[in-house]
């Protein structure tokens, strides 16, 4: 892996910049598509690799992988102040948009069939929703189906048995680590002896 | 309720949420159904519906959801207090975390960590989908609407969002119109 390359110093304003764009055109999800285009496409600031490392722990951490996202190219750029700069940029923006949004809605909310309307776009959106869940568990079997019945523990939990999200978070994390780590120390056993699996 | 003890259940119900929605925003919309809706009685269904279509159509995260729940129960205040308070913790979190995890990307633990978390990431935001949809009122059509959509993207990934989102509102609506109200 090619050692990091030493951040040149971006102007604050110019990190701003591309955050606050995407902030404002993300509609619906896919922002680090966004991100990969501004920040290694176009402008070359960061390197593939950083990208990747980065987007890999915004989608570990908790909190929306956007804003975690732009927090660690904000940091790789500019350090503590350029994370504070690139989240602000990203964040306030869609917040003054969405409440604009609710006041217009407030005019309208009295005819039915805006409700019937919003329902079915809400509809639409837990099918895109979905969706990414279900192309994550098309590809999680690379290591063995076991991700499916982690899935699987977990929807049945919140789903199903309508129990508090929090206990089943852990829990079922709790479980997946265990697996993973077997699994990766196994692996890296058979590795030793020269073995080929 | 008063001001202040609505700010501080806000804080209650959200900060928490805050730090347990790994696999984003997504992740916790059932649970900010389950609280807001059947728990607190801040809002109807149809209102959470409402509000939860909106934060779809809306441009930035999802989890903007809980800005417009706030700004429903106490205008700016509660906005400003609701997105602290949902954005706050995890992302004090997630800087302590970039900080130290800038050097050690390249450890093993790294990998099997994510391997661990990422299927109950999975699991959590198809169900939270789910929960959403069952809360709907409109019957077996949301279901429909969603099935659609949901194949759309599984077959063209990068299809923009906004004109399938829309198509799924008229649908909602033309089903109500000739199939009336059930």
């Amino acid at each position: 892996m090619p050692a990091p390359q030493s951040p040149q110093k971006v102007p604050l304003i110019q990190l701003a910049l591309p955050f606050c764009k995407i902030g404002l055109t993300s509609f619906g999800g896919g922002l680090s598509a966004w991100v990969y285009r501004e920040f290694v496409t176009m402008r070359s600031w960061i390197t593939e690799d950083e990208f990747l490392g980065a987007l890999t722990i915004s989608q570990i951490l908790p909190g929306p992988n956007i804003v975690n996202l732009a927090m660690n190219i904000g940091y790789v750029l500019r350090g503590t102040i350029g994370s504070l700069f690139s989240v602000l940029a990203l964040m306030i923006p869609p917040i003054v948009v969405i409440i604009l949004m609710s006041v217009g809605f407030a005019q309208v909310d009295q005819y039915p069939w805006i409700h019937e309307f919003m329902e079915g776009v809400a509809a639409a959106a837990m099918g895109m929703t979905a969706s990414v869940a279900i192309r994550n568990i098309r590809n999680s079997t690379k290591f063995g189906y076991w991700p499916i019945g982690i899935s699987a523990l977990v929807v049945s939990g919140i789903f199903i048995m309508k129990w508090p999200i929090v206990p089943v978070v852990l829990m079922v994390s709790i479980i997946g680590l265990l697996i993973a780590k077997n699994q990766h120390k196994r692996a890296s056993i058979i590795n030793e002896d020269g073995q080929v699996k | 309720m008063t001001d202040e003890s609505l700010y501080l259940t806000l804080i209650k119900v959200f900060a928490p949420l805050s730090l347990i929605s790994i696999g984003g925003g997504q992740s916790i919309v059932g649970d900010i159904h389950y609280q807001t809706v059947s728990l607190h009685h801040w809002l109807t269904q149809s209102q959470f519906i409402d509000l939860f279509a909106i934060s779809r159509a809306a441009p930035g995260p999802g989890a903007l959801l809980t800005t417009i729940i706030g700004w429903q129960l106490a205008s700016w205040k509660g906005a400003m207090i609701a997105s602290l308070a949902l954005f706050l913790p995890s992302s004090v979190l997630a800087y302590f975390i970039i900080r130290v995890g800038h050097t050690k990307r390249d450890r093993p633990w790294y990998r099997w960590v994510q391997n661990g978390l990422a299927p109950v990431a999975t699991g959590l935001i198809l169900g939270s989908s789910l929960v959403v949809l069952r809360g709907t009122t409109g019957g077996l059509s949301p279901w429909f609407i969603a099935a659609i959509a949901a194949a759309i993207f599984i077959r063209f990934a990068k299809t923009h969002p906004i004109p399938v989102l829309l198509a799924g509102g008229c649908a909602q609506v033309m089903i109500g119109f000739f199939f009336g109200p059930n």
